[in-house]
């Protein structure tokens, strides 16, 4: 039973990283608008192949 | 031939388009150059993937705006952007307004368009607020063509400046976030030490380890108790200092009172502690509270996004005749402005040179435009509608007619009617008698039996802790706010609830509210063996070319296969143009008259007559259609037991036409906006009145009726002062809003009833001693979810 005097430190350790972790999300305003950050995993990953494409076509002209 | 949908914006394409754009290897059709012109860039700027993951069509691009509006060279100059530019370093902040943000995607696209611009050194694009910020450097890149861009792509931005209000209430609704979760993650750690706590109960529990947990619940505790519950104390000192006692005097005196006892029995080792309740307790208040915050800023911010009425910039003629921009504010009484069509007049002044047609709308509510000659006054923030003229200005600043509603709106919105909250009275009683039984209590038990007097006292402070209570109003209001939303109705004030269902009267005005605020055509009469069809598309090409309201109902009618050439816009009359064979005209009686040397008949309601140089081909009887909704929303008002009246600013006939049609008897018609508010004083001295508006005409009427209602297409001054907006412009709407603010009320009432009896039976039991702590505990939390869940109960509410 005396292990809790160390589990529980540990535990309250977690809890504090989490709540860091909150805080720093709330400040760096990603509660700001949650329309978006929920969709832009879906872009991003591709955009330099079509602006290297635009570019490339745009070369010989 | 079935109806093409123009790829970027989803209006149907109208036949003879050749527009197309090539995306993904695929011609894709476009309804018009603006759609086109927009696609393009997007794609050439290598955004396909704008097409590929947008969840709503873009905005419809009402053609190709004209050069002179495109040039934002005005916001480039130094006075002007001292209001709304902050230069740090060597970098430049502006806040943006961007309208026609339809989706994720949109920012997405925006973001992409700029970062690759040089000059440019960070923009985010939120969609919520529909705002960018743009940090840039302006040795390299002018706003100007940063706002050139964003037009590019199909969107139009706008300088912003935040005002301090929502700075404050943005870092305040942040400031409540890091509260709750805090909040959150503490309770949840404090309540899984409780439960070990209570098993000391039913099993023994080493005193060495109940200590040990005692201790950690209270480190877990603190930051709720010293910072998320922060709000509370402020507000209770608020109250206290004001003469008043408000809930949050007994909710700080229960959170502080129960933890530093808790705290003393932690240290002591004797009695109970409390702390599970002091975080619960605090958590529940939390969230209650920030629901209701969030849904009202949302509604504000949104308003405030709508640009500002008068144009920051204006063109000054000096004594030389030479035209220069310079800032609206700079304008001194006497000097003389060029306005040319399109653009919205920067002062209020007087027209000495040119003739034409002014859309005062934003001040008036009416659409159709007023023609104006020289000597004709004209007003800031209305628009100039078909040719340049001269103003010479005569008022500046505070003394402009805006400036002038805006402050007669204020006095009125000062002079409201106050409707006495059901909590704050009873919050206010109920803190009372709490501190007095608790008071009472300490003193019986000092007398007779010392030892326990403290922890008895406490017991009647936490368990008759006003949890409950507090949660019984904004529990069910946040509720029915979400349901509002739904609906497409914002709550735009507090208390909305508790009027809504006193309304015994309510007030429309005309255009705009009942009517849809846009000209269609509603019957044709037909003079000449043309079809209905084709004088339509030549109606359509000859009012192509104007920007006049009356224009716009002949748009969609419009056949790019015929060509129109010399156009001339007679301002006030009509428009001549040639197609082909032969001149045609277009405008009022008195203009065909006059070209076809004529005599036609006057007939009561607006009317366009369509000719050529021999005959007379066609008539078109024009009409502000009735929102199809009303009838039936005057219908159930009256079922409801409300009357119905119209009050209008228009003197025609029109009114009386609607009012007919929809069978309202009382019609109140040419009534200035002093005279509407003195039209609703005088009403609501016999009975509580709801008002609906759109103009800002309406805005000190709004603020003077017991409950307004502005529609989503109405000016942002108008919103700012209305307690509801219809967002969906739909009538109908506020019925259900009413029969949803019924039930509402009726939640209350069951909540406050159940919170106050769990209290009267709790009372005398704490005050005796009999409550111990975990059935305090429990009780209080009981009755906080049985309230939580009977507010729940109106989410499931069908409308």
């Amino acid at each position: 039973m005396s292990i809790i005097y160390v589990l529980i430190p540990i535990a309250m350790l977690f809890v504090l990283i989490a709540v860091g972790i909150f805080f720093w999300a709330v400040k760096s305003e990603q509660f700001d608008d949650l329309d978006r950050q929920s969709v832009s995993i879906l872009f991003d990953d591709d955009i330099k192949k079509p602006k290297e494409a635009a570019q490339d076509e745009s070369k010989p002209l | 031939m079935s109806q093409v949908a123009c790829f970027h914006c989803g209006e149907p394409v109208q036949t003879g388009s050749q527009f197309t754009t090539l995306i993904n290897d695929q011609l894709q059709p476009m309804c018009c150059p603006g759609c086109q012109a927009v696609s393009a860039a997007i794609i050439d700027a290598g955004l396909t993937n704008y097409y590929k993951y947008r969840t709503e069509p873009g905005s419809k691009q009402t053609a190709l705006v004209p050069d002179e509006l495109t040039t934002y060279s005005a916001f480039d100059l130094k006075e002007v952007q001292q209001d709304f530019v902050h230069t740090s370093d060597a970098t430049c902040n502006v806040s943006l307004t961007i309208d026609g943000i339809t989706c994720a995607a949109c920012a997405w696209l925006i973001e992409h368009k700029l970062k690759t611009v040089p000059g440019i050194n960070s923009i985010s694009v939120n969609t919520t607020t529909e705002r960018a910020l743009v940090n840039w450097d302006p040795t390299i890149v002018k706003l100007s063509e940063i706002l050139t861009l964003i037009s590019q792509i199909g969107y139009q931005a706008a300088p912003y400046q935040v005002d301090d209000e929502e700075i404050q209430s943005k870092s305040n609704s942040r400031k409540f976030l890091l509260r709750l979760g805090l909040a959150g993650f503490a309770t949840m750690q404090v309540i899984m030490f409780a439960l070990a706590l209570y098993s000391d109960y039913f099993t023994d529990l080493d005193i060495e380890y109940r200590d040990y947990f005692r201790w950690v619940s209270m480190i877990f505790a603190a930051p709720v108790v010293f910072y998320s519950a922060q709000p509370f104390y402020f507000s209770a000192l608020r109250s206290m200092l004001s003469g008043r006692l408000n809930m949050d005097v007994s909710v700080s005196i229960a959170i502080c009172g129960a933890y530093i006892a808790s705290c003393i029995a932690t240290v002591s080792g004797q009695g109970e502690v409390y702390f599970e309740s002091v975080s619960m307790f605090t958590f529940f208040l939390l969230l209650g509270r920030f629901f209701e915050q969030n849904a009202r800023q949302k509604a504000s911010v949104s308003s405030n996004n709508l640009h500002k009425l008068i144009p920051l910039t204006a063109n000054l003629i000096d004594a030389q005749g030479q035209h220069s921009e310079v800032p609206a504010k700079r304008l001194k009484i006497g000097d003389l402005i060029l306005v040319k069509p399109g653009e919205v007049i920067a002062a209020d002044g007087e027209l000495v040179n040119g003739r034409s047609s002014i859309n005062e709308a934003m001040l008036t509510g009416e659409q159709m435009p007023v023609a104006k000659v020289a000597g004709s006054q004209v007003f800031a923030g209305t628009i100039n509608v078909d040719h340049p003229i001269e103003v010479k200005v005569t008022a500046i600043g505070q003394d402009q007619l805006v400036a002038e509603i805006i402050r007669l709106q204020e006095a009125a919105s000062n002079n409201k009617p106050k409707v006495a909250l059901y909590v704050d009275t009873i919050s206010n009683y109920f803190t009372w008698t709490i501190l007095i039984v608790a008071g009472l209590t300490y003193m019986v038990w000092k007398t007779y039996w010392p030892e326990d007097a403290f922890w008895v006292t406490l017991s009647v402070l936490v368990a008759t802790c006003p949890c409950a209570l507090a949660l019984a109003t904004p529990t069910a209001v946040t509720c029915a706010t979400g349901l509002f939303t739904r609906i497409g109705v914002v709550a735009k004030k507090p208390g909305v609830f508790e009027k809504l269902p006193k309304i015994e009267h309510v007030v429309f005005d005309k255009t705009g509210t009942l009517t849809c605020g846009s000209l269609t055509i509603a019957h044709i009469e037909l003079y000449s063996d043309l079809s209905e069809q084709r004088a339509l598309s030549i109606a359509a090409a000859l009012e192509s070319s104007s920007l006049h309201p009356i224009a716009r109902a002949f748009e969609k009618y419009r056949d790019n296969s015929i060509l129109t050439h010399k156009n001339r816009n007679l301002s006030g009359l009509g428009i001549k143009a040639n197609i082909d064979d032969g001149t045609f005209f277009i405008g009022s009686a008195r203009f065909i008259n006059a070209e076809l040397n004529i005599e036609l008949p006057t007939i009561g309601h607006q009317a366009v007559y369509l000719a050529n140089q021999a005959n007379l081909i066609a008539r078109f009887d024009l009409v502000d259609e009735i929102r199809p909704d009303a009838a039936a929303t005057v219908n159930q008002l009256k079922a409801m037991h409300c009357d119905v009246s119209i009050a209008s600013g228009d003197s025609s006939s029109h009114v009386d036409e609607v009012a007919a049609s929809i069978s309202i008897n009382s019609v109140y018609k040419s009534l200035k906006p002093s005279e509407k508010l003195a039209l609703i004083e005088s009403l609501q001295k016999r009975q509580a009145v709801a008002m609906f508006g759109d103009g800002i005409n309406d805005a000190p009427v709004l603020a003077g009726a017991n409950l307004s209602i502005a529609m989503g297409s109405g000016a942002a001054v108008t919103k700012n002062s209305a307690d509801l907006i219809l967002l969906g412009d739909q009538l109908s709407r506020f019925v259900d809003a009413v029969k949803i603010a019924k039930l509402t009320g009726k939640v209350i009432r069951q909540n406050l009833l159940w919170a106050l009896g769990y209290n009267f039976f709790i009372i005398p039991l704490a005050v005796t001693g009999h409550v111990v702590p975990y059935i305090a505990a429990i009780g209080m939390s009981a009755s906080s979810l049985i309230v939580v869940a009977n507010s729940l109960r109106l989410l499931k509410v069908r409308v």
